[in-house]
């Protein structure tokens, strides 16, 4: 289909192409919802989140396509896994969809969101029937092809109960010669008893801005381990969150986020208590370098049904510039009287000279010693990526940016 | 092509703060020179400035080892010349694990200028074995290979560490930053054999100590004594045993009433 400028959209014109894309009755009326919201809503105020190198009026979207590639093991469809687009999913598991799509990232919540909801073009769909355990990983990799303006792309997956899964997203792309925005939304349910492994990678060529939303939702004793990793784009502005929702649900989320050139890398992970006897780890690392500047957003958020939470927030930040900078705002906003168990660590600071000099000390050279001490830094998250090949380009990425 | 570790006139000072003033002091290739002295006289600063600690700025004097200006090398070249120093205090580097660190330092020796140092590379079985081994003779748990370096190991841990770090990398000059601080009587005894089994025409120490304990154990033929940043007595081992008998401070006296 032919490109459409952003700014001569109309809901009319949405739904109309909605329509003559086949899509079902509710789904274009969401469409309409979110997008006339979006027509009157202010611009978000978002004080480290700097947009002003997007300019709206040059951007155009292509309806009803993103581009996406997926690699799984086919074989475990035998077991009922399902992983398709997800537009060819609304015919397969239409009624599905209509459940669980925006039931976890808000649509109406700010602009972007409902931009997001408005226009989304197409993205992933993957389901995971009750009981049955997808070994392998699966692997969806979005581009952003060369001269491409935006992006809209969808991830829904579903996890029934005491089903297991792990599947990564991944945002991947060749510099940019032209702002161009990606705004994808990323939802992730784990029923019960299920255990989900999500790792989510952005690293978009120079150029992207990423305006994301996530969020994972738990059931009662689901089990989840996140892992976040920014490295690319231009600027990063990821709204996160996880849901602890059930009883006896634990999510394990680790993050790697690594800002250089004139790079701006927000993330704001929220972890959010709702039920009973729920426990969560979050640990984010950042490294900024060059001029990069990276934020932390972070916030645990303990609601009032909640009781005998356990959570322990950490960030850890390092420096490898003095003009690098990063911001970090944890959050702690408890509603209940219940006791809760919690934690928290914070760190920040140069690469330490100690550190340096104990290993040159050993004819390990400088640069060596420092790409050293950040890969170790980065460790814990890199450890969790199931794919040898995919953790080399991470780290062949992340050692050209040191 | 001599290998004896020459220092000459060296001074260094931290900040505004003169530490080192004037040290005159030559390590005989193949030879174990033990170095005593109060606390604070510069120990541990002259071995930092052999191996080219940053924070130190060195103001005068030199250092010669196997016809090169030991001054002008960066930490890692000094290293691949042959000097090794122990610290007394090991630092800990989170993320990074024993074995890791320890194949890229070893890799690093054996680069050659101009070639591809996938060329060089120790084969992993061939590392595996040399670690196992070294493990083995310091009687190290396997387990410690996998940890991250120094992070939360013991005092007498971090020595062993040390110890390994020398047996592998194979130096021909070892500055030993009291090595025996920090260990039980068996650890002692462990490590002391571990730096004998290096320790002959292959590799000359500087053992710095305060206690003769260790003197049994490594048996020195040179001591010297350092106040205030300098050497003010050099002698043989017998000089190691009257410090342990009577303290410094005849010494001190010996040496106000020579001046
Ligand atoms: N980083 C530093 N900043 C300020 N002063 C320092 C620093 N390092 C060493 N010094 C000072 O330099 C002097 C010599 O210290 P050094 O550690 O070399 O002594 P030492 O002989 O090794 O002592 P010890 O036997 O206690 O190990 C001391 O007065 C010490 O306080
Ligand atoms: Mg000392």
């Amino acid at each position: 289909m032919l490109p459409l400028m952003l700014k001569e959209l109309t809901a009319d014109t949405i739904a109309g192409r909605a329509r003559a894309a086949g899509e079902p009755a509710w789904l274009i009326e969401r469409r309409e919802t979110a997008w006339s919201f979006f027509a009157q809503a202010a611009p978000p105020v978002w004080r480290r989140t700097d947009l002003s190198g997007l300019d709206a009026d040059a951007l155009s979207v292509v309806p009803g396509s993103v581009a996406l590639s997926v690699v799984w093991d086919e074989a475990m469809a035998a077991q009922g896994v399902v992983v398709k687009p997800l537009r060819q999913a609304l015919a397969s598991h239409g009624e599905l969809i209509r459940q669980y799509l925006d039931a976890a990232v808000p649509p109406l919540e700010h602009k972007f969101s409902a931009l997001r909801a408005a226009l989304w073009q197409d993205g992933a769909f993957v389901y995971v029937p009750r009981g049955v355990a997808a070994e392998a990983p699966i692997h969806v990799r979005y581009t952003l092809p060369e001269g491409s303006r935006t992006t809209f792309p969808r991830t829904l997956v579903i996890v029934e109960a005491t089903a297991q899964v792990t599947v990564i997203e991944d945002f991947v792309g060749p510099d940019q010669l032209a702002p161009a925005l990606a705004a994808p939304v990323s939802e992730i349910f784990a029923g019960p008893g299920s255990k989900v492994r999500f790792i989510s990678v952005q690293r978009w060529g120079g150029g992207v801005y990423h305006i994301g939303g996530q969020r994972l939702l738990l059931d009662r004793d689901a089990d989840a381990e996140w892992t976040s990793i920014a490295l690319g784009g231009q600027v990063q502005h990821i709204e996160a969150e996880t849901t602890l929702k059930g009883d006896g649900s634990r999510v394990n989320w680790l993050g790697a986020t690594f800002a250089s050139g004139t790079q701006t890398l927000l993330s704001a992970p929220w972890l959010r208590h709702v039920g009973h006897s729920a426990e969560s780890f979050m640990q984010f690392k950042t490294v900024v370098n060059d001029t990069g500047y990276s934020v932390f957003d972070g916030m645990i958020k303990i609601e009032r049904e909640s009781s005998s939470t356990s959570t322990r927030l950490e960030e850890h930040a390092l420096h490898l510039s003095p003009k690098a900078r990063n911001d970090s705002i944890p959050g702690l906003k408890i509603d209940t009287n219940s006791v809760i168990k919690g934690g928290h660590a914070s760190t920040s600071g140069d690469v330490e000279e100690e550190q340096l000099f104990y290993m040159q000390s050993r004819g390990i050279s400088k640069a060596d010693a420092k790409r050293m001490i950040v890969m170790g830094f980065f460790n814990p998250a890199l450890d969790t990526i199931p794919l040898e090949e995919l953790r080399r380009e991470l780290e062949a990425l992340i050692e050209g940016k040191i | 092509m001599s290998s004896d570790l020459v220092i000459h006139d060296l001074q260094a000072r931290i900040g505004e703060k003169e530490i080192l003033k004037g040290v005159n002091l030559t390590v005989r290739a193949g030879t174990i020179h033990a170095i005593m002295g109060p606390n604070g006289s510069g120990k541990s600063t002259l071995a930092h400035v052999i191996a080219g600690h940053p924070g130190y700025e060195v103001t005068g004097g030199e250092i010669w080892y196997k016809e090169h200006n030991v001054l002008e090398l960066e930490p890692d070249e000094r290293s691949k010349l042959g000097l090794f120093l122990a610290f007394q205090y090991p630092v800990a580097v989170p993320g990074v694990t024993v074995a890791n660190f320890l194949r890229a330092a070893i890799n690093a020796h054996r680069a050659q200028e101009g070639q591809d140092p996938k060329a060089t590379a120790i084969p992993v079985a061939e590392f595996r074995k040399q670690l196992r081994e070294g493990m083995k003779q310091l009687e190290m748990d396997e387990s410690f290979a996998r940890r991250y370096l120094n992070e939360g190991f013991s005092g007498g841990e971090k020595k062993r560490l040390e110890i390994l770090q020398m047996t592998l990398l194979k130096p021909s000059m070892a500055v030993m930053d009291e090595t025996d601080s920090g260990l039980d009587i068996d650890a002692l005894r462990i490590v002391a054999e571990g730096v004998n089994r290096l320790a002959g025409p292959s590799m000359g120490a500087l053992v710095i100590t305060h206690y003769q304990r260790l003197l049994n154990y490594i048996k020195p033929q040179f001591v010297s004594v350092m106040m205030d940043g300098r050497i003010v007595r050099d002698g043989g081992p017998e000089l190691a045993l009257e410090l342990e008998e009577k303290g410094y401070d005849w010494l001190r006296e010996e040496l106000a009433g020579a001046a």
